[in-house]
């Protein structure tokens, strides 16, 4: 009687444990497993930083990439390599329960073969960070968080969305992400706070999200705006041929110093408070002639 | 010299002057739509015409010739100075001390929160990239050439190369752990680019030809007299430190030159001399003029279908001469076998 | 007796090692040849007098004075230096390697006269390689190679030719045609040659035998007192014999 007991409230318990399993899909497509709720989590990516502790998760972080540097909390933390040369023997050392990476990172091969969980997710596109704020909510079993995440940020876009001048509708802007030159597509997810913003792009989708590009291109397509770093911004006049950018010349450009511009490259939870910097610059822009 | 001698410069010559001027004009109609003659004859005619051709791709072609023709020179002389068709012009130091200047200045703002003054950090950002990548070959090679205690022994001068090569290249990987920053534009001059070559930067550089390729040339009889090895050479009466020290100075510059406008390109130095050595060789006189005009060719080459290919996306113009170069070298050793 | 190049007590060290003792030599006028076993130092001594080796002690005099009181070329234009091992490399033609022979002369800069091109085709045609002056070092046998690096030295055009193994690679025919050259040359110069093959040495006009960094005999090839002294050198296993009027040597199979 007590043997079958006991196995009663043990197939009781069998479902129950796999209730309070979490599973989740990552952006590989594999399927993650964790017995509870993780309380050691590593973050190899700024923006994933950003979304654990925009969730509530900060506490639980025990790592983060070398360039996380948002919120200011984590800056105490050990920083752990970049995604090319993450410390392998620290990160194991400090047992994470999970590690989040972006996709294509040499190192997750390496420490899922040493018996760590990584989940993997991916932030080129809005849905891509919608996504991804969903699954970390899972991840933290606080999903409501996310939710009050996404809509923080939906809500940041359309205050942001109403303060662009209306002159401003449609006009191209070309935004540079790096003087090689690489630049921001309608794909990427900067595109896409554009296009929100009611603004074109000079880089059509089909060129990808950050088409390295031919600089000749940018000074045949004649950007209404040009958006960089200020530093990139500073230089580019004595490119050859690019004084003749009219947004150059009328100084209809917004650059941003190095703090801003890391916000505006970040695709996480302030991606609204990106959209807003955003505003609050092309609201200031001189008059196109 | 022999008439197949004569005969063999003289179809180099044609050959190499006929592909600079296909290529010039390919340079002038490559754009951010492709290679189209049509496009390029309207575009002409059309209000961007001077801008685009005149102050974009005219400028980039002759950077890019320029740039290939100072490697072609240096890999040739650094081929001769060390009698191994396998020296490049990188060899002592240059490559390291440039992208050490080039991360100095990247992460010069970073750097000045942490222990320089925020003075130094400004003089460092204001010499830019250019200035800093020239003064980091030619540092680098000072410090070859001090730490063999001058050219007298090429071995010596060898391995301090590496050895500088390696210390200078550990020094970058410290200022960018410290400013990570400094991370992407390093790996940008890694790969080398001729996008952004301007008059400017044409008009240095055909002074750092104009310098550097007479000197080498008047000096390549001591190249031919090293071919009998350097017991020999010296025997003649030839005074191999300072040879070897005023040539280790022509291929710094050379280098230095280049690297500071188009970043590290691979592979231009290293074949450009193989090319010239395939379809005449000769004395070093010859040589070291032909390697510099193949250079060119090979470089513009390289560019042109940069533009090209995937047009208004760029290819990094170092993955193209790895590819053509490599190739080339991949072609020769199939042939050596099967002959 | 011509006294042009002599070595005043020269002491070599290589490697932590003694290669040369002490040695004190002057040349004589005509042809001399270096012999002894390996590691005598042969080579070692004839580079020193060619003023190629860092001296440990000791100086080598060229017309009295030092060899470092020289300028390069003016020294270059004294003394012609033929390699041991041909080290040469490239494709660089027959021509221009002997070309390399008037640089001593001409410099970096200058351009090469009338005279310089006559010597040139006079040095190869001594050399018998004059054949054939376009083709490239690297595609010529070992022996053909020899005899272009010995025609670049010949080019030189100066009194005193030092040469390193000059037989090497050489088969019977050619060497005996060096030989005579040799003779030939050494009737107005001076010429040295450190051997390995002591039959041919002992058509020189002086024999300078070496052994364990010191000179255990000089002297003209028919003296007897120089024939005990090669046998002793190599362990008897060489004795000479004379042959009509000249000397032979002979392995000692006994």
């Amino acid at each position: 009687m007590n043997a079958r007991r006991w196995l009663w409230i043990l197939l009781f318990c069998l479902p129950l444990q796999a209730l309070a399993d979490i599973r989740l899909r990552d952006d590989r497509g594999a399927t993650l497993v964790l017995p509870r709720s993780p309380q050691r989590i590593v973050t190899l990516l700024p923006s994933l930083t950003e979304s654990v502790c925009a969730l509530g998760g900060c506490d639980r972080l025990v790592g983060t990439d070398r360039f996380s540097n948002s919120p200011a909390r984590v800056l105490s933390l050990p920083k752990l390599g970049g995604l090319e040369d993450a410390q392998v023997e620290r990160i194991v050392s400090l047992k994470p329960d999970v590690v989040l990476a972006a996709p294509s990172a040499r190192v997750i091969d390496r420490l899922e073969s040493l018996g760590l969980k990584v989940l993997v997710l991916d932030t080129k596109t809005h849905a891509d960070v919608k996504r991804g704020l969903y699954t970390i909510g899972q991840l933290l079993e606080s999903p409501d968080a996310a939710n009050a995440a996404w809509s923080r940020i939906e809500a940041a876009m359309a205050e942001a969305t109403t303060r662009v001048p209306q002159a401003l509708r449609g006009q191209r802007v070309y935004f540079e992400v790096d003087s090689t030159p690489y630049a921001a597509g309608a794909g990427s997810f900067i595109g896409e706070t554009l296009a929100r913003l009611g603004l074109g792009n000079i880089i059509t989708p089909e060129l990808g999200p950050f088409p390295r590009l031919n600089p000749e291109f940018v000074v045949k397509a004649r950007p209404d705006i040009v958006i960089a770093a200020q530093s990139n911004l500073d230089d580019m006049p004595k490119r050859p041929g690019w004084d003749a950018l009219a947004a150059l010349q009328r100084h209809r450009s917004c650059g941003f110093d190095v703090e801003h511009y890391e916000l505006l490259i970040r695709p996480g939870p302030r991606m609204g408070e990106a959209a807003q910097l955003l505003a609050d610059c092309l609201a200031k822009l001189p008059e196109q002639r | 010299m022999s008439e197949a001698e004569r005969q063999a410069r003289r179809r180099l010559g044609i050959g190499l002057a006929v592909l600079t001027l296909l290529l010039a004009l390919a340079g002038l109609a490559a754009g951010s739509e492709g290679w189209s003659i049509p496009q390029t004859l309207a575009l002409l005619h059309g209000p961007d015409g001077g801008l685009v051709v005149g102050q974009i791709r005219a400028p980039r072609t002759l950077g890019a010739w320029l740039t290939g023709a100072l490697l072609g020179l240096a890999g040739a002389v650094a081929q001769g100075l060390f009698r191994n068709p396998l020296a490049d012009p990188y060899l002592l130091g240059s490559a390291s001390g440039a992208v050490l200047g080039v991360v100095l200045v990247l992460a010069a703002g970073m750097l000045a929160g942490q222990g320089i003054s925020l003075a130094t950090a400004g003089a460092v950002a204001r010499i830019g990239l250019v200035g800093a990548a020239f003064a980091g070959a030619l540092l680098g090679v000072t410090l070859t050439l001090a730490l063999a205690r001058g050219a007298h022994e090429t071995t010596r001068l060898l391995l301090a190369g590496v050895v500088v090569g390696v210390l200078l290249g550990a020094v970058s990987d410290l200022v960018t752990n410290v400013a990570p920053d400094a991370l992407r534009g390093k790996q940008a001059f890694l790969l080398g680019s001729t996008g952004f070559l301007g008059w400017g930067s044409c008009a240095l550089m055909a002074v750092g030809v104009a310098m550097a390729l007479p000197l080498a040339w008047r000096l390549s009889r001591m190249l031919d007299a090293l071919t009998l090895g350097e017991e020999s050479a010296a025997s003649l009466g030839i005074t191999l430190p300072h040879m070897r020290m005023a040539m280790v100075g022509a291929l710094a510059l050379a280098t230095g030159m280049a690297v500071s406008q188009a970043g590290l390109i691979a592979f231009v130095g290293l074949v450009s001399p193989h090319l010239v050595r395939r379809f005449a060789p000769a004395a070093h006189g010859y040589t070291l003029v032909a390697s510099a005009a193949t250079g060119g060719v090979l470089l513009l080459a390289a560019d042109v279908l940069a533009r090209s290919l995937m047009a208004p996306q760029e290819l990094p113009v170092g993955v193209l001469t790895a590819v053509l170069g490599g190739g080339y070298l991949l072609w020769l050793l199939h042939r050596r076998k099967t002959s | 007796m011509s006294t042009a190049l002599q070595a005043e007590n020269v002491s070599v060290s290589l490697g932590g090692a003694m290669v040369l003792r002490d040695v004190s030599l002057a040349l004589r006028p005509g042809w001399t040849v270096i012999v002894g076993p390996n590691g005598a130092g042969k080579s070692t001594m004839l580079r020193s007098m060619a003023g190629l080796q860092p001296l440990a002690a000791g100086r080598v005099l060229l017309q009295g004075r030092p060899l470092g009181d020289w300028p390069a070329r003016a020294r270059a234009q004294q003394i012609a230096w033929l390699a041991q091992q041909g080290s040469a490399t490239g494709e660089l033609t027959v021509r221009q390697i002997v070309q390399l022979g008037r640089l001593p002369k001409l410099g970096l800069f200058a351009e090469p006269t009338a005279q310089d091109e006559a010597l040139v085709q006079q040095a190869m045609v001594a050399a018998e390689c004059d054949a054939w002056p376009h083709r490239r070092l690297n595609e010529l046998s070992g022996g053909e190679r020899q005899r272009v690096l010995l025609a670049r030295a010949l080019a030189v055009d100066a009194p005193l030719l030092l040469l390193d193994e000059p037989t090497t690679h050489l088969d019977p025919p050619h060497q005996v045609a060096l030989v005579r050259l040799f003779k030939r040359l050494a009737r107005e110069r001076t010429v040295v040659s450190v051997l390995h093959d002591v039959p041919l040495a002992l058509q020189a006009d002086w024999l300078v035998i070496m052994q364990a960094g010191g000179i255990a005999a000089m002297g003209p090839p028919d003296d007897l007192a120089v024939h005990h002294a090669l046998a002793a050198v190599f362990d008897h296993a060489i004795r000479i014999e004379r042959f009509g009027d000249r000397y032979m040597a002979l392995p000692n199979l006994d």
